[in-house]
């Protein structure tokens, strides 16, 4: 497969989970890329043996820690370039897009990070003696570059297993899961796994009972 | 003086606070914000101190709200003294939040409560070497005996001081603490709260913002994980030095039964089906009881003084209203409450939780939920004041339409009196078979459409244990005293209301008004409106009034099957009780309120009239 088709997808599965809070089953995916569903049934195959995706029984097609990171970082590049393009370069938005689905496969990570620098500059900039305060949050093109684990998810490991915690995805979520005491770096061991992947972890002593997407958001490290 | 007790959930502060304060205890809503805050008096030398148990929490820098209500607590100085409780047996997790709350600088004592449990699992704890390693006076107590409990008072009065402990922080944050305060002139627990993002002042958050983002690229981890971090280290190190640890032998893990799928999803259906069924056994014994005492004691009497008929109407709504409230209030729903609090003492609701969440997440809930769900069938108001467990909005909005179709005890008794009796048993259960069916429907119609984030469950598991008898009534009483200061008003006003609506004569004016409604659409009699409308008021009202107005209590030989079926059908979907109305707009605001009404009503007709339409 192209590594630009296999960005593509993991691109668009990642957009369609932030849309919609779930993932995508293989027609909505098909029809999100405008393809037919066979091409769109062999494309996973391939995707699934390549590590980046699962695909569940009921046709649910979710991203591995790794499979989401790569969506997560093409989406990341596609908004930053699409944002470059319009607001600082005035093309117009639809146009943009398009430009910006054909840049985010080539561009290096340098160019990105350095294009996000400027944005929010001339974003502050623009911004600036308005009176109107703006939470960083709320910037119009919003760049986060701090997503660099690489570990799996704490869910694809079984009932009894001890790992060492290395990162926790996601921001909603990362303060209580910090509060309790999962901060990278702390050991825990998985005290129950239910089928559908809720687990009671131990972490300082205490019991955690987190849910499945919970769950796939602590990435982890087997203990050695 | 004022004493505050801060702590994480389950480290029994509330029991210290029930021996500190014994009775007496007064609930106070904090200004601008629905967490309850238990106060209550003690004289200690001649002097009057007052003691405060502050929500329990993991940590002070989330934006949940009960976090930010003893934040704002701590910040504006709220009490004189914190007294942090601590469990003994958590001690590593529970001192990460004492690190926290040390940071705001108030004068501080530490109790480490259960030091009976650390006991017998083999924990020492030295109290000098942790009093001198916080810097603040530490006393060792175990609230379930009462040992040491009567020292708290004299310590926290005598000997609290700020703590001395400070989280060395990762050096980067602690430049920026620096230049923050140099520049801005903020202290440093505003400072720390402002990189990760919290805090109200525009050019603080502007400067710590954008030094974060710099912290965050180098160190490729959010400035939250770098400080939480940071605390447990110092939580660990401090651990490691004043807890000694001896093996012993594992008792039986209970656990190992209740939170796997087999047998912990049979027992749970079992607890909660129990629990249920004892409510209304005992709730429906000691309502007659009420009913009948206040009945011949208190009505009739007082219809026997035959006032002049306007004043006679009003003080006759006035007493029906009380006996309603009474009559509901204490069989069944303080009979539930002392339910909930024994599941939610022993630790089980948490297990519940967690078993329950798949379940849950199939109607965009999560495991949470379950406990406003239970709550639900007791009574919808308690439940409602329930959904603050859930964190998003989205969450609260589903759960708060669904709870408000859970057939209620007082919709039981509808079904009870009206279809059991007169239809048959088993169409009585095909009733609740048709309201779980239209439950799971809007479920799944409303986690597709309501707008918001999917927030995932994270719940730490309670440690099983022994409930308290005296704390279990004393949360009930706590408990059943909010549910009476919201519903009896409410209560009072509407049957006042009413009584002046039937003196005026307006009854048959409104009969005639909705006749179409009730008697083409429906097919019910004329006089069954007045008998819904009732129902709005308390819903096993419409029963009672339905039987008044047919002038017989043997329906069935008034009302055809068809009739009372549909009439018991639309009277428990159809809006829910003028109660529940106040208390989700005061819980989740106007809209909910007013959508959730609208929708029943709807739903309530639209069945209604199905049901006439087949069964004709």
């Amino acid at each position: 497969m192209q590594p630009s088709l296999r960005e593509d997808y993991l691109e668009a599965i990642q957009l369609f989970s932030e849309k919609n809070t779930r993932f995508p089953l293989t027609d909505e995916l098909a029809a999100a890329l405008s393809k037919p569903v066979p091409v769109v049934n062999s494309d996973m195959a391939e995707l699934v043996s390549g590590g980046d995706v699962f695909v569940s029984p009921e046709g649910v097609i979710a991203l591995t820690v790794r499979g989401k990171q790569t969506g997560t970082c093409v989406m990341k590049k596609h908004e930053t370039l699409q944002c470059f393009l319009s607001e600082i370069l005035g093309m117009d938005k639809s146009s943009a897009s398009d430009e910006a689905c054909t840049l985010e496969h080539t561009v290096s990570d340098e160019t990105i990070d350095r294009l996000g620098k400027l944005i929010v500059t001339h974003d502050h900039n623009r911004h600036h003696g308005k009176g109107k305060h703006k939470q960083p949050d709320e910037r119009a093109c919003k760049v986060e570059t701090d997503e660099f684990c690489q570990s799996r998810s704490i869910s694809e490991f079984s009932e009894g297993d001890e790992v060492i915690i290395q990162c926790i995805h996601g921001r909603a979520c990362a303060q209580r899961l910090l509060d309790l005491g999962l901060v990278p770096g702390e050991r825990t061991t998985i005290k129950r796994k239910l089928s559908n992947g809720a687990l009671v972890v131990q972490v300082k002593g205490c019991d955690v009972a987190v849910s499945p997407e919970i769950a796939s958001a602590i990435g982890v490290e087997r203990l050695p | 003086m004022k004493i505050a007790l801060l702590g994480n959930p389950g480290v029994g502060k509330s029991l210290i606070f029930n021996q500190l304060t014994g009775l007496g205890v007064e609930v106070n809503r904090y200004p601008g914000s629905s967490v309850a805050l238990e106060s209550g008096n003690v004289c200690y030398k001649q002097e009057k101190t007052e003691i405060v148990d502050l929500p329990g929490i993991y940590s002070l820098d989330g934006n949940s709200e009960e976090e930010t209500l003893v934040r704002t607590f701590l910040t504006s100085g709220g009490a004189d003294v914190i007294v942090a409780v601590l469990d003994a047996t958590k001690l590593e997790r529970n001192l990460y939040l004492f690190v926290q709350a040390a940071e705001f600088s108030p004068k501080m004592i530490a109790v480490i409560n259960m030091i009976d449990e650390a006991d017998r699992q083999g924990l020492r704890i030295d109290a000098n070497s942790l009093s001198s390693h916080l810097g603040v006076p530490v006393i060792l107590a175990a609230a379930s005996e009462g040992r040491n409990i009567d020292r708290i008072l004299p310590v926290a009065l005598g000997e609290a001081t700020p703590a001395r402990v400070r989280v060395p922080y990762d050096h980067h944050i602690e430049a920026a603490l620096k230049s923050l305060e140099k520049t801005i002139g903020t202290p440093m627990h505003t400072n720390l709260l402002a990189l990760q993002g919290t805090g109200d002042d525009p050019v603080l958050l502007d400067a710590a913002g954008a030094i974060a983002q710099e912290i965050a690229m180098r160190h490729r981890m959010s400035v939250g994980q770098i400080i939480a971090t940071n605390r447990h280290n110092l939580a660990r190190e401090i651990t490691a030095a004043v807890v000694k640890r001896t093996a012993q032998k594992k008792p039986y893990d209970l656990d190992s039964l209740l939170t796997r799928s087999f047998p912990g999803i049979p027992i749970l259906c079992s607890i909660l089906f129990l629990l249920l069924l004892s409510v209304f056994m005992i709730g429906s014994w000691m309502e007659e009881i009420i009913v009948t005492v206040f009945t011949t004691s208190v009505i009739t009497p007082f219809t026997a003084l035959a006032l002049p008929p306007l004043w006679n109407q009003i003080g006759f709504s006035l007493l029906i209203a009380l006996q309603a409230g009474l009559g509901i209030a204490f069989p069944f729903i303080f009979t539930f409450y002392i339910g909930l609090s024994l599941l939610e003492d022993t630790g089980y609701m948490t297990r519940a939780a967690f078993l329950a969440d798949r379940a849950m997440h199939r109607i965009g809930l999560h495991g949470e939920a379950i406990i406003p769900m239970v709550i639900g069938f007791g009574c919808t108001v308690p439940a409602v004041m329930s959904l603050r467990l859930l964190k998003t909005r989205r969450e609260q909005t589903i759960a708060a339409v669904l709870v408000t179709m859970i057939p209620c005890s007082a919709r039981t008794v509808v079904i009870a009196g009206i279809v059991a009796a007169f239809v048959g048993i088993l169409w009585a259960f095909s009733i609740y078979l048709i309201v779980f069916v239209l439950l799971i429907l809007t479920a799944i119609v409303l986690s597709r459409i309501t707008p918001g984030e999917q927030f995932g469950m994270i719940v730490e598991m309670s440690t099983l244990r022994r409930p308290q008898a005296r704390l279990v009534l004393a949360k009930s009483w706590l408990r059943i005293k909010e549910f009476l200061f919201i519903a009896m008003p409410v209560l009072i006003v509407t049957s006042i209301l009413l009584g002046l609506f039937q003196y005026l004569g307006l009854t048959e004016l409104f009969e005639q008004l909705v006749a179409p409604v009730t008697v083409t659409l429906l097919g019910l009699p004329v006089y069954a409106s007045t008998a819904l409308l009732f129902g709005v008021f308390r819903k096993e009202l419409a029963f009672e009034t339905l039987a008044v107005l047919a002038g017989t209590a043997n329906l069935g030989s008034v009302m055809t099957s068809v009739q009372l079926y549909t009439f018991a059908i639309v009277s428990v979907l159809f809006v829910p009780c003028v109660s529940t109305i106040a208390v989700l707009y005061r819980q989740l605001g106007a809209r909910i309120a007013i959508i959730t009404s609208i929708y029943t009503v709807f739903l309530g007709l639209f069945i209604g009239a199905i049901i006439s339409i087949l069964m004709k």
